[in-house]
């Protein structure tokens, strides 16, 4: 039978599945038995916990926030899930941050407090209402913050969603595929369990590809080298999945005559703290990064095209460990400019000549700096740059962002979502989209098989990669 | 001018705006016993400059796409402040001023404004009521602050002739709306205008830190490449 447009999702009716739990209490893993991984205790007083939580973590723009939401309803317009399911009122985002906002009102405002009915504030009954809460959050918005720079209040939902995924994860009432990445990281330092035998083998087998391919004897993807210009920090996803992409950045720091190197430990710039909302897994993971650079005297970090992975390693992390930024971090994009206006790399834009247009990664244009900068780069190696609209700050997210593609459970309401990315992206007429972002990869991937849109996704180091004039000469 | 209404237009007034005044300051106080957020990565941009765009967002209706694309929407938002900026306006007016109120062309020009605001308030809470996304998420408080502004509104047109020799029911109306106005707003959904520079403020310092706010054109994109980081 049809399901009717105007009725929540069944994403918002999921379960909460706790297997994975049960099997890491079982496994009695570290991270468990030294607290750091939370599960679910169906016997506590999560409701407690919740409010306790709260009410320790809310700082000063999240106070803001909760207090003020005027209801206006603009934000409806500016989200893929409200755009695409115009008569459910319950994607419109301030709904969705009233689930949390109720709470907060009813335990610290002074209206909610007092009369609770006037302002809609309530607090959770059971831990059902928790799971509802729960599939709301991790379920129904991708935390693109594009409500938040259409807000005229200024309210960043986005930030509260993310402050509500925190409670939740440290009371176990997680999705099952973010408690698994979280696990993950807790456990192995990187978020697809990669041993270091397979990232070490993975290495040594990109390089001997890459040296087979471009005839170039010695060129190399140092590990551990010390003192180096950057250590280059990558997506468990280049090892596991891509390696193609680990292979490019390669050839064209080969080109560049970069002295650069990877870490043997602290590799993975990917932080599921950022969608978790768990900052201290958020610290320890950016930690890593922070002291392979310490411990090999690096005089800068490049991180690789990841969204999430730069907003975390650039911005987020330093502040979630808790200490200042020591040393220049930067996109390997910014790296790729410092190439292109030094001379340090030659590149020939016939060598692109497929229709190419740019997805800008939510966590980039709207929590990160870097809006320009790729296309400034796309500009210089492809023959036929086209934008798709609206671009930049605007653009709508590629739907896989905040976690989701790690959550089978909402798949299907996240690809009816991506309608309005699917018509943005088959307005443009490219052949190519590029993004600078593993995660965009993947979610655009699944947008272009669910709407059958004759596109490929590349990312930039691919275009630059191919655009290269130097392996004429030097190859 | 009876003493109820002289009461009302003056200490009943002050007393109101007095307790209005001590209510935000306690306000004030809750806000900034959160604790404030540490930034500590090395700027892309300038705090100082976000901060100026995002506080200044209201004023230019081109620089988000949800006011852009909604123009009408904008305007009724123009309208309704004005109308409100009219009206506290007047409330100092009639006691303190009131020759300003004896030029017909002012009274008019007040009741012009203020009868669009009127309009716009109703056009406002027929949308609260016939949008759905907008339905579900008012609470009893919006919709009792939207419709105390529309009476307020319409109490205002009436009073701003201040002829309480002819009848003074519209006066005592007005300033009786008005105290109860500051006596409840502090407790209300109106009081976002206290929040809104806060709010501004603390996303602006977070963005322009990060290079998003002010937002760069491609203009900035020069022949040598974009701006060093």
């Amino acid at each position: 039978m049809a399901r009717s447009k105007n009725e929540p999702p069944p994403a918002v009716r999921s379960p909460l599945e706790t297997k994975s739990q049960d099997r890491a209490r079982a496994d009695n893993l570290v991270s468990v038995a030294e607290g750091r991984l939370k599960l679910y205790d169906p016997q506590a007083d999560n409701i407690q916990k919740f409010l306790d939580l709260m009410g320790q973590r809310i700082n000063r723009p999240l106070a803001l926030s909760f207090a003020a939401c005027v209801h206006c309803g603009l934000c409806a317009e500016s989200c893929h899930y409200a755009l695409a399911r115009p008569n459910d009122p319950t994607m419109t985002p301030a709904y969705k941050a009233d689930q949390i906002r109720r709470i907060f009102k009813r335990h610290k405002d002074w209206t909610g407090r007092i009369v609770p009915w006037w302002v809609h504030a309530r607090y959770p009954k059971d831990d059902e209402e928790l799971n509802f809460l729960k599939n709301i959050v991790f379920g129904t918005c991708s935390a693109c913050r594009r409500c938040t720079l259409n807000c005229p209040m200024g309210v960043d939902t986005a930030a509260l969603i993310r402050f509500t995924r925190g409670l939740l994860t440290e009371l176990g009432i997680v999705p099952e595929g973010i408690f698994n990445v979280n696990r993950d990281q807790w456990e192995t330092g990187n978020q697809m369990a990669v041993t270091e035998e397979e990232y070490l083998q993975t290495i040594a087998w990109v390089r001997d590809e890459l040296e087979s391919e471009t005839k170039i004897r010695g060129i190399e993807i140092p590990v551990d080298r010390p003192d180096c210009d950057f250590l280059y920090v990558i997506n468990p996803r280049e090892i596991k999945f891509d390696p193609r992409s680990l292979a490019d950045a390669a050839r064209i720091f080969h080109f560049a005559r970069e002295k650069w190197t990877l870490p043997k430990w602290g590799w993975d710039m990917t932080n599921f703290g950022l969608f978790s909302g768990d900052d201290r897994l958020g610290a320890y993971v950016a930690e890593n990064v922070y002291q392979a650079a310490a411990r090999l005297r690096a005089r800068r970090i490049v991180i690789s095209e990841c969204g999430h992975g730069y907003r975390s390693t650039r911005w987020e992390g330093y502040n979630w460990a808790g200490h200042d930024q020591s040393l220049p971090t930067e996109s390997v994009i910014m790296t790729l400019v410092r190439y292109l206006r030094q001379g340090r790399i030659q590149v020939n834009p016939a060598r692109n000549p497929e229709p190419v247009t740019f997805h800008d990664s939510c966590n980039i244009a709207r929590s990160g700096d870097l809006v320009e900068e790729p296309r400034w780069v796309l500009r210089r190696v492809c023959a036929d740059f086209r934008e798709m609209e609206p671009h930049g700050r605007e653009n709508f997210c590629c739907t896989g962002g905040s976690g989701l593609l790690s959550t089978p459970e909402y798949r299907p309401l996240r690809l009816e979502a991506a309608k309005i990315k699917a018509g943005q992206l088959r307005a443009t007429g490219a052949r190519l989209v590029c993004t600078m972002c593993h995660n965009c990869v993947d979610g655009l991937g699944d947008v272009i098989k669910h709407y059958k849109l004759d596109l490929r996704v590349v990312q930039v180091l691919e275009l630059v990669s191919r655009a290269l004039t130097d392996a004429d000469v030097k190859g | 001018m009876s003493p109820l209404l002289r009461l009302l237009e003056n200490e009943i007034q002050l007393c109101a705006l007095s307790f209005l005044v001590i209510v935000y300051v306690f306000r004030i106080l809750w806000i900034l016993r959160f604790r404030p957020y540490r930034e500590r990565t090395q700027p892309a941009g300038s705090e100082r400059r976000g901060i100026t765009y995002s506080l200044l967002n209201i004023s230019m209706p081109w620089s988000m796409e949800s006011v852009r694309m909604n123009r009408g929407f904008y305007l009724q938002f123009v309208i309704f402040h004005l109308g409100v900026a009219a009206a506290i306006a007047a409330t100092f007016i009639i006691p303190y001023s009131p020759e300003v109120f004896r030029v017909r062309a002012v009274v008019l020009l007040f009741q012009v404004i203020i009868s669009a605001a009127l309009v716009v308030g109703l056009m406002r809470l027929s949308r609260r009521l016939r949008n759905p996304a907008v339905r579900l998420i008012s609470t009893p408080d919006d919709y009792f602050s939207l419709l105390l502004m529309i009476v307020y509104f319409g109490a205002a047109i009436l009073a701003v002739p201040n002829r309480y020799s002819s009848a003074e029911w519209p006066l005592i109306l007005f300033f009786g709306l008005t105290a109860f106005f500051l006596v409840y707003v502090p407790f209300s959904k109106i009081s976002h205008y206290l929040y809104y520079p806060f709010a501004r403020y603390l996303l602006g310092k977070t963005l322009g830190h990060r290079g998003v706010l002010p937002p760069k054109g491609a203009k900035e994109g020069t022949d040598f490449g974009p701006l060093e980081k």
